[in-house]
């Protein structure tokens, strides 16, 4: 028998479960992503704001040992950066309940607090700036490269579905996204439990991971479908980009000139116009539900209706090349 | 025999434009020629026998396997090879071949070893680390041919194998396909519109012309003239020449400018072939037993849509 073989062998191994195919698919999309070096660069920075505030946490909670006081400016600071409201104004409306109470709240309500406010902030004001040029880097080549390239053949003509290529795709993007939302949120909250002093923090706190995670995929799904939805358009993955950008940059303009036309009791159904808004409210409504963010309906129903027609249109698009 | 591919009555409609239109075929193992003019509806089967589009009315088998319903079984038994282009933009050849092969299940190592295996048999070398993007068509070609058969399939249908590639490239690929047929015993639905391709590889040949099945029968029942003939290469009057024979009692007919069919056994031609051409002061360049060719096949089968349009 030759050493090495160069003719024709037949296959007779085994083969692998038919409902892990979505995988390879995802994993051509991360493989391929990941070859960006602007995505690797982002990626660096998204965990960047997570860290800073595992600090902040950390400064938190050593003040929480020794002086009330510092710990109130400390929520108050963290308190600001979420509703807008000047610091001091906040330190005082504290300082003004603790009189009027006549008592200090516990250690867990404040750590709660606190804990939520940065994790707002990390939703609010650092991850929507590293989410939206993610996704505009790794999103719209996904569909519309292997419409250009026709790789739909290569997976269509094998045992593949639509449904299992979408899910591939959809895999990739949310992944990547889960890095810039989910796993920060979640590092934050652990770096927070290392960082106190004692387990019961753990009581205290307990559903914050839960309130993150579902925080995260309230953005990253819509998102993921509306990117995806926006490649299988085109076969040029630079108009994706463009739309891409158009829709966060048109709406949230439209909003700020309605908004400053219209009467403030208006503002929040405005609101919905800009994704940025809505995605920031929704967030901010689950993990403080206390803050008091309204017309929520009618923002999850925007945001439900605006998935699934991203996902037909997709599916219908994903379809297309096959009917020619 | 059980036919590998079974098609009744299958007609496919796009909207209002009816692409298939009662098509009855019956595919044997070995390879078959697929042949037919542009808008034929070739693509269109192949899409059907893959399971990628719904029929509009029919019903058929592929590889024993209802196309109605079982689509996934079909092509997880079948290694396609299309026309055009198609890769995933910024793999290299051997990452291409291994999701290929992982498409079609393979765990992720087999996979790469398969793929290098298969590169192996098409003659591909160290391109295979560079990306697909960079290759050449004959290259682009050899890698669809690679990823068609990188799952062991037992029915491969190749769309224009050998369109781009040199002589000796396409010298090259018929024999592979040939080597999977004869030696592995592969059946191989070969589309084509280069003839010689058909006529130097397939066992038997279906023509298709606007939707419909024109031609399906074997190679040489195809090829075999119905009564004894020889065909005349002459230089010279050949109407003379014709005249001639008719006057000595022999049909014959126009094949080309310097060609006749003349009509009979070999034996009893001999003569009159040779006193006729003396008598119109001809030169016989050439005396060969008739046989159809596959063009001539085909170019018949294509009149007849044509003639029947207008």
């Amino acid at each position: 028998m030759p050493i090495h073989n160069l003719g024709y062998r037949e296959w007779n191994g085994e083969l692998r479960s038919p409902s892990t195919r979505w995988l390879v698919v995802a994993e051509i999309g991360i493989r391929r992503a990941w070859q960006s070096a602007w995505l690797r660069r982002m990626m660096f920075f998204a965990w960047v704001p997570g860290i800073v505030m595992g600090f902040m946490i950390f400064i938190y909670e050593q003040s929480a040992k020794q002086d009330g006081e510092v710990q109130d400016m400390m929520s108050a600071g963290a308190m600001a950066l979420v509703t807008h409201e000047s610091p001091d104004v906040i330190f005082r409306r504290i300082q003004q309940e603790r009189i009027l109470t006549g008592s200090r709240p516990s250690i867990g309500e404040a750590r709660h607090l606190f804990w939520s406010a940065l994790l707002q902030i990390l939703f609010r004001r650092s991850q929507p700036f590293l989410l939206i040029p993610i996704v505009a880097v790794i999103a719209p080549p996904m569909i519309s490269q292997d419409f250009r390239s026709r790789a739909f053949l290569l997976y269509f003509s094998r045992p593949m579905t639509k449904v299992q290529y979408i899910v591939g795709k959809a895999v990739t993007i949310g992944l990547y996204l889960s890095f810039v939302t989910m796993f920060p949120g979640l590092l934050l909250y652990f770096i927070g439990v290392l960082l106190s002093p004692d387990i019961s923090v753990l009581y205290a706190t307990w559903d914050l991971p839960l309130r993150v995670i579902l925080a995260s995929l309230l953005i990253v799904v819509p998102c993921t479908m509306l990117s995806l939805m926006l490649s299988s358009l085109t076969t040029e993955s630079r108009y994706a980009s463009f739309s891409w950008f158009a829709i966060w940059i048109f709406g949230h303009l439209t909003y700020v000139v309605i908004r400053s036309v219209a009467s403030p009791g208006d503002s929040s159904m405005v609101q919905s116009l800009s994704l940025f808004e809505t995605f920031n409210d929704l967030s901010s409504w689950i993990l403080d539900p206390k803050l008091g963010v309204t017309h929520m309906e009618t923002r999850l129903i925007l945001i439900t209706v605006l998935t699934a027609v991203c996902t037909a249109v997709l599916y219908r698009r994903v379809s297309a090349p096959m009917q020619v | 025999m059980t036919a590998l591919v079974q098609l009744i009555n299958v007609t496919k409609d796009y909207g209002s434009f009816r692409a298939l239109s009662d098509v009855n075929l019956m595919i044997q193992p070995g390879i078959t020629g697929l042949l037919g003019p542009n808008g034929a509806g070739k693509s269109t089967l192949i899409k059907v026998l893959l399971g990628l589009v719904r029929i509009t009315f029919g019903d058929g088998h592929v590889l024993g396997f209802p196309i109605r319903t079982a689509a996934d079984q079909i092509r997880t038994h079948i290694g396609y090879m299309p026309e055009d282009d198609c890769y995933v933009h910024g793999l290299t050849g051997i990452e291409t071949m291994q999701v290929a092969a992982q498409l079609s299940r393979f765990p992720a190592t087999e996979a790469l070893r398969r793929g290098h295996e298969i590169l192996d048999f098409c003659g591909m070398g160290q391109e295979r680390y560079r990306p697909v993007e960079t290759y050449s068509t004959g290259m682009r070609q050899k890698l669809r041919f690679a990823m068609a058969i990188v799952h062991d399939p037992k029915l491969l249908i190749l769309d224009e194998p050998t369109s781009g590639l040199d002589p000796e490239e396409r010298e090259a690929m018929l024999n592979r396909i040939r080597i999977l047929a004869r030696q592995f015993g592969k059946s191989v639905l070969l589309c084509t519109h280069i003839l010689p391709d058909v006529q130097v590889v397939c066992d038997s040949v279906v023509i298709l012309a606007a939707g419909s099945v024109r031609v399906s029968d074997t190679l040489e029942e195809l090829c075999r003239v119905p009564n004894p003939s020889m065909t005349v290469t002459l230089s010279g009057d050949r109407d003379a020449y014709r005249e001639r024979l008719n006057a000595k009692g022999v049909n014959s007919e126009i094949i080309s400018l310097r060609q006749l069919r003349v009509f009979g056994d070999a034996d009893a031609l001999n003569e009159p072939l040779w006193s006729a051409a003396t008598e119109s002061g001809c030169l016989v360049r050439g005396v060969s037993p008739s046989r159809n060719s596959l063009e001539q096949i085909f170019l018949s089968a294509v009149r007849e849509v044509t003639h029947a349009n207008s």
